[in-house]
């Protein structure tokens, strides 16, 4: 038995989807074909079935069509983490950059490079995530009252400016080439990824996406608040370290081959909420996986057509586009829970 | 005498005491000015003394005075080493000051330059001027305060406007001003990204650094220094009086709106200024107004000028050990504030945000 309003709900639903699938499709294919080498539709689809000149070939299967799936993949795994972290804590404005996530995975890479420490390229999302989940936990343990969100955040802050001064410290040992090359680093960029980066991050996303998609029934409970999701019989303890856990694995991996990529997370959750008009976590997930799909490639695709012929890191459009917009949504809410408080 | 705190965080006890009686913190606030002075000039002679050849401190006094015991060692002290010193000195009050004006006239124990935005604006500005120019290295040249000036107080200005209603919360105004730090930092990229002859250059000065500073670099802090110092002394007393709230100030006959902007531009003209030269130092200005006020009261005619000595010290401290933690490296003094600094300020959390 479906009432009608439930029924409008579902059709709204559905058509968020569908059009969170359309425009990555369409994005995607502009990302294909705006180039350079600029590609018609026509000679996209001759390449798609192995033909068109091989120059248009080789840049679009072996230098674009990486980095789109890339991008696809991270922003999706932004876009789970940020929804898994927020609804976990109660807390509008825990995303992984803002919880010291993503600078303590940061900070590992950054060693990593700067050090040239004969690490195994496969072992270093591992590394990330052993120093996400180190930081992360770190900052939740010295917050206490983690659905506060001003003192999350200024916690994070801290222990990021923290962090930031040792890569600093680190950046002093290295030449001028390391400098620039973690410049770029330190602000998350897709460029130049191939293949080798998709295979890293593969089983990362096929592991960590279904299973963040799984969790929305637990934190539609975690976000009724501790007592009431104990009383309901969720062992609450547990289902948190797996919900949290989760979130910095997506985080960590995506730190490790594309540098720390702001406000993705914190931002996808939030559209998907206002879009919605709804915080069930069921449904929150998967769109926010769109619309963080949706989100990186876009940014992508302007950070490098913007500036052309500049290729520049994705990182510095996503913060200077989502932060102003972040601002935003966050004014209302947080002016909305200062007058409560 | 009971006051109405307009916020739950501001700085307690009723500040300008009435001058008939002498409170303990006021009897023993020139001892401290004077001890606080004593130390700062025994850093600073350390401060002269460490580099790729050490002097000792005898050595570096004769210099100083100008009977150095071998001719070169005057050379290095006073053409070499003295203008990083000086500019130390100098930058290390400004910021500190800076921190005490913004976190008296906001009543807000959180507030300091880096986190109101107005460094990150001076920082994207200059490095804009930076990008357009010719050069790649942030130019020595007099007018490039002013330059970061105008990107500080539009910073500030807008992260003002974003947070006012009323009164200025603690936490939102740093949380703003955190954000709109971030994107400012970011824009900041764009234009390194853009320029890229500019990055290794330019990057340490992102978080502050004090190697390689010259004469050159001291002729155009100072002239800047020394009247937004004065300035920011001699407001003390309006800043007390702010202290105490919007309508006690306004009942007190000031014109609150006018005084609150004068000072926020004089804290955001101090910061500029050592923004300039020596780049975007945070928790400096978090830190030694705190201290102070620990130490003195919260009266701001004695926070004000023991800020600056603390925030003096820190600086050339923080430098001596930028300078000698790692045998044959300099590393960006910003860093060394923020390894020191950062964990202060989450103990300051701690406390204050219950």
């Amino acid at each position: 038995m479906t009432t009608p309003a439930a029924r409008i709900n579902r059709l709204r639903i559905a058509f968020l989807m569908l059009a969170g699938v359309v425009g990555i499709v369409v994005v995607a294919l502009a990302f294909l074909m705006l180039g350079p080498p600029v590609v018609s539709p026509h000679e996209l689809i001759a390449i798609a079935r192995g033909g068109g000149s091989s120059f248009n070939r080789i840049v679009v299967i072996q230098l674009w069509l990486p980095r789109l799936v890339l991008g696809l993949l991270a922003g999706a795994m932004l876009g789970l983490s940020g929804t898994l972290l927020q609804d976990t804590m109660r807390n509008p404005i825990a995303g992984p950059e803002l919880l010291g996530v993503t600078s303590g995975a940061t900070f590992v890479v950054a060693v990593i490079t700067l050090l040239h420490l004969p690490v195994d390229l496969t072992l270093v999302p591992w590394l990330a995530l052993a120093g996400g989940v180190a930081a992360g936990t770190l900052v939740v343990l010295s917050v206490g009252r983690i659905s506060d969100p001003i003192r999350l955040v200024l916690t994070g802050a801290a222990l990021a400016a923290l962090l930031n001064a040792g890569i600093f410290v680190l950046i002093s040992y290295g030449n001028t080439n390391d400098i620039a090359l973690l410049f770029l680093f330190l602000v998350g960029s897709l460029a130049n990824r191939t293949w080798n980066y998709v295979t890293m991050v593969l089983p990362w996303a096929i592991v960590g996406i279904p299973a963040a998609l799984l969790c929305g029934r637990a934190l539609n409970l975690l976000q009724l608040g501790d007592d009431v999701a104990g009383g309901l019989g969720l062992p609450v303890g547990r289902v948190r370290l797996l919900t949290l856990t989760i979130g910095a694995a997506l985080v960590a991996a995506v730190v490790a081959i594309a540098g720390p990529i702001s406000f993705i997370a914190l931002l996808a959750p939030h559209l998907a909420r206002r879009l919605l008009r709804t915080s069930d976590s069921r449904q929150v997930l998967p769109l926010s996986a769109l619309l963080g799909a949706l989100l990186l490639t876009a940014a992508d695709l302007l950070a490098r057509r913007a500036f052309a012929p500049l290729d520049l890191p994705v990182g510095v459009f996503t913060t200077v586009i989502g932060g102003p917009i972040l601002l935003l949504l966050l004014r209302r809410q947080l002016g909305a829970r200062a007058a409560a408080t | 005498m009971s006051v109405t705190r307009a916020s739950p965080a501001a700085p307690v006890s009723p500040p300008s005491a009435p001058r008939l009686e002498v409170s303990p913190a006021a009897r023993r606030f020139p001892v401290l000015l004077v001890g606080g002075l004593i130390i700062v000039a025994v850093l600073v002679v350390l401060h002269v003394g460490v580099g790729p050849v050490y002097l000792s401190p005898r050595q570096v006094v004769l210099a100083l005075i100008g009977h150095p015991e071998i001719p070169y060692q005057h050379t290095i002290v006073v053409e070499l080493r003295l203008p990083r010193a000086l500019i130390a000195l100098a930058a290390g009050a400004m910021l500190a000051l800076a921190g005490a004006i913004l976190q008296s006239i906001m009543r807000n124990p959180l507030a300091e330059p880096e986190m109101t935005g107005s460094v990150a604006g001076a920082i994207l500005v200059t490095v804009l001027w930076v990008g357009f120019g010719e050069s790649g290295v942030v130019p020595a040249v007099w007018y490039m305060p002013l330059v970061a000036l105008a990107g500080g107080v539009a910073a500030g200005l807008v992260v003002y406007v974003l947070t006012w209603r009323g009164q200025s919360q603690p936490g939102r105004l740093i949380l703003t001003g955190l954000l709109v730090s971030a994107i400012l930092r970011s824009g900041a990229s764009i234009v390194l990204l853009v320029h890229q002859a500019a990055i290794g250059s330019v990057m340490l000065w992102l978080i502050g650094s004090l190697n390689g500073r010259v004469w050159s670099d001291w002729g155009i802090l100072w002239p800047w220094a020394l009247p937004t110092l004065l300035l920011g002394l001699a407001s003390a007393r309006w800043a007390n009086v702010l202290q105490l709230g919007d309508e006690t100030a306004a009942s007190l006959g000031l014109r609150v709106e006018w005084a609150r902007a004068a000072l926020l531009f004089l804290a955001v003209a101090l910061a500029a200024g050592a923004v300039a030269i020596v780049g975007g130092i945070a928790f400096l200005g978090l830190v030694a107004p705190h201290l102070a006020r620990r130490v003195t009261g919260a009266d701001a005619r004695r926070v004000f000028p023991l800020s600056m000595v603390i925030g003096a010290g820190i600086l050339v401290g923080a430098d001596i050990v930028a300078q000698v933690a790692l045998p044959g490296i300099q590393l960006p003094v910003g860093a060394v504030v923020a390894v020191l600094g950062a964990p202060f300020f989450l103990y300051l959390l701690r406390r204050r945000l219950r």
